[in-house]
């Protein structure tokens, strides 16, 4: 290779996007605030975790060994955070070099789980000023689909609540470093978690954008959630957001160009909290699962998370995917008038989370999404919805709901609600609403 | 190592057909250097063969390896003087002249953006130099290669897909045809560009790729008959 490979976004995708973006509409049917699927697996090592966001994957290693301590702080232990991305997470990565983006994404990871304190370094001390425990924390990109910074960060995370060192005794003045089988190896404390949650920012109409594509688009800006490859690749800016369950700040950052209010920031901010605390939870849950399956002596690894699930999921989807567009044809024709109705009423319904009263009931599908799921469905296989909020084009979702949604005005039109759900059961569409964005 | 078998790289095809002395090899083989008479692996995957002398390997493999006279489409990167610079996802870019195009002489060259996409004719593949296209077939006319429209999408697929789409047997292409009139440019190097005139359809016809990507060619086609 000659020189240093650059990958370039091609116009037509660039215009696509916008366009879409433009229309509420994300390319793989996303809210703008929805995150993909997140996956958590631990390895047969202490310390070893392979997260996967949609298809980003990446694996963290956590190992130990016992050093010097900085003079410094001759009590604290150490924590090092190293990212590496290979050519095998994309193409034009070179692997053995430092690039920037490695370098930015080391530091945001650094900022996040390292000068937040989360790990207890002073737990991490054998003897003062002589001998403490280096950890080091090896973060593989194995591939890149958008997004790395989230699926490093919890990656990171979850291997360092996962690991445990040796247990080390003294006897006056020899160390002893004892096996994994001699005594019970000792977890790392850790204080809290701090998760990296990013949005990407298209300045849509500012810019060059508009003048290049003749895009007749006026607002202010679009925040998406959790960016994949092409959308990192179109964005004006990205916004990295690092926060705890508890939302406390751990870093920020802002790259690019975009100019964002403050109150925009505080709401995305506000969102990205919400976030954090579901993943925070999943990674404790995930632990705790894993330590169950130690002490019950199950089979572990990453060999067996291999499965076929995937290949007969699909199937299905292939055939829905064109099922669904032909009987949304026949729809649209009928009830044109109705859906618009329909639409109306599901953002309402949206609003209030906890109204359990109604025919329908609210499923979280991956974290920090919910479905609206009416209650008689018995196929809970995965819908391209998509289309559903887009095949009128007038309906601007957004638009709408600016007189103000009133939470008691729909405990009143619940019988509304009623009879949006048995048109739909009539239709035998196995739909399942996707949670539509409200903007605010 | 028999026919259907899953092979690694280094395995050896002791057994080989030939016609007259003569076997056809596809990609992922090449002949062995100490036994003339069989093959060498040098990709993993499915080894195939068909009737009478024709043996290659079909795999999962991601990365494009030019090879000349495929079709492929790529992003121009950048303009260095007359020649572009054309990403098509292989190791190096592949360059492409501006005369290359129908018509195009000194004075008068098409007009081609950085970002744009191309549909065009591997002329040239060699591993030690970089791979060169053409946009013209060897009457100087164009054909179907050129610039594409911006109006499109590009996907990317896996180079196993591609290659079935391609093959005749496969209805998905059809079937999708008739419900959604749809223009398609596909590449054999994993790039696909799209075009469909509601934004609506286009989506519809990734999310189809994607839900393909994972099937084996007989479930594609009986979904489709159930949708003719």
């Amino acid at each position: 290779m000659s020189s240093v490979r650059k990958t370039i976004v091609s116009n037509c995708e660039k215009k696509f996007l916008i366009k879409n973006l433009s229309e509420w509409t994300r390319l793989d049917g996303r809210a703008f605030d929805e995150f993909r699927k997140i996956d958590i697996e631990f390895g047969k090592d202490w310390g070893c975790c392979s997260v996967s966001l949609g298809k980003t994957r990446v694996l963290a290693q956590v190992s130990c060994e016992i050093q010097e301590p900085k003079s410094s702080r001759p009590s604290e232990g150490i924590l090092n955070i190293n990212i590496e991305l290979n050519t095998i997470a994309a193409p034009h990565f070179e692997s053995g070099r430092q690039s920037e983006l490695s370098v930015q994404l080391n530091r945001l990871l650094e900022k996040c789980l390292k000068d937040s304190k989360a790990v207890d370094l002073e737990s991490l001390c054998i003897k003062m000023k002589e001998k403490v425990w280096a950890l080091r924390v090896d973060v593989n990109v194995l591939n890149h689909e958008g997004n790395i910074l989230d699926c490093a960060s919890v990656a990171a995370l979850a291997a360092l609540a996962h690991f445990r060192r040796p247990d080390v005794t003294c006897d006056g003045e020899e160390f002893i470093i004892h096996g994994y089988q001699q005594r019970d190896p000792i977890p790392t404390v850790i204080h809290h978690y701090p998760l990296c949650v990013t949005y990407s920012i298209f300045s849509g109409g500012h810019y060059e954008h508009r003048e290049k594509y003749h895009l007749k688009i006026d607002f202010s800006d679009y925040i998406v959630a959790d960016p994949t490859l092409l959308e990192e690749g179109v964005a004006d800016a990205f916004l990295s957001i690092g926060l705890n369950a508890y939302k406390e700040l751990c870093g920020l950052h802002l790259g690019g160009k975009a100019e964002l209010t403050p109150d925009v920031i505080l709401n995305t901010a506000n969102k990205a909290a919400m976030r954090a605390g579901i993943v925070a939870q999943l990674i404790k849950d995930s632990v705790e699962e894993d330590s169950v399956k130690r002490q019950e002596k199950l089979e572990l690894g990453f060999h067996k998370t291999i499965d076929n699930e995937k290949v007969v999921e699909s199937i299905e989807e292939l055939s829905l995917c064109l099922d669904q567009w032909t009987s949304k044809r026949k729809k649209n024709k009928k009830k044109k008038k109705q859906t618009k109705i329909f639409e109306e009423n599901t953002i309402k319904m949206e609003a209030p989370r906890t109204e359990s009263n109604l025919v329908a009931e609210i499923e979280s599908i991956g974290k920090g999404s919910a479905a609206l799921v009416p209650n008689d469905n018995r196929d809970n296989s995965e819908v391209w919805q998509a289309s559903e909020s887009e095949d009128d084009d007038d309906v601007m979702i957004v638009e709408q709901p600016k007189q103000v949604v009133d939470l008691l005005d729909i405990a009143d039109s619940g019988s509304e609600e009623e009879a949006v759900i048995v048109l739909n059961s009539e239709k035998k569409s196995k739909k399942k609403k996707k949670k539509v964005k409200t903007e605010y | 190592m028999s026919v259907n078998d899953f092979v690694l790289p280094g395995d050896v095809v002791q057994t080989v057909k030939s016609v007259r002395g003569v076997t056809v090899v596809g990609p992922g083989l090449r002949q062995n250097e100490e036994k003339p008479n069989t093959l060498c692996v040098t990709q993993a995957g499915k080894l195939c063969f068909k009737e009478p002398n024709t043996y290659w390997i079909e795999g999962k493999r991601n990365r494009y390896i030019p090879k000349k006279g495929d079709l492929v489409v790529g992003i121009v990167v950048k303009k260095v003087g007359d020649t572009l610079k054309i990403d098509i996802g292989s190791a190096e870019f592949a360059s492409l002249s501006m005369l290359a195009f129908e018509g195009a002489t000194k004075k008068q060259k098409p007009d081609v953006q950085v970002g744009d996409i191309i549909y065009a004719k591997l002329l040239n593949a060699h591993r030690e130099m970089e791979p060169e296209l053409v946009c013209i077939d060897s009457y100087y006319k164009a054909g179907k290669l050129g610039v594409l429209s911006n109006d499109g999408y590009l996907i990317n697929i896996s180079l196993n897909l591609a290659q079935r789409l391609l093959s005749i047997e496969n209805p998905l292409l059809r079937t999708l045809g008739k419900k959604i009139p749809y223009e398609i440019v596909l590449g054999v190097n994993r790039k696909m560009w799209l075009f469909a005139k509601k934004a609506k359809d286009i989506i519809t016809l990734v999310r189809c790729f994607e839900a393909a990507e994972n099937q084996i060619d007989k479930n594609i086609i009986e979904v489709c008959k159930q949708f003719k």
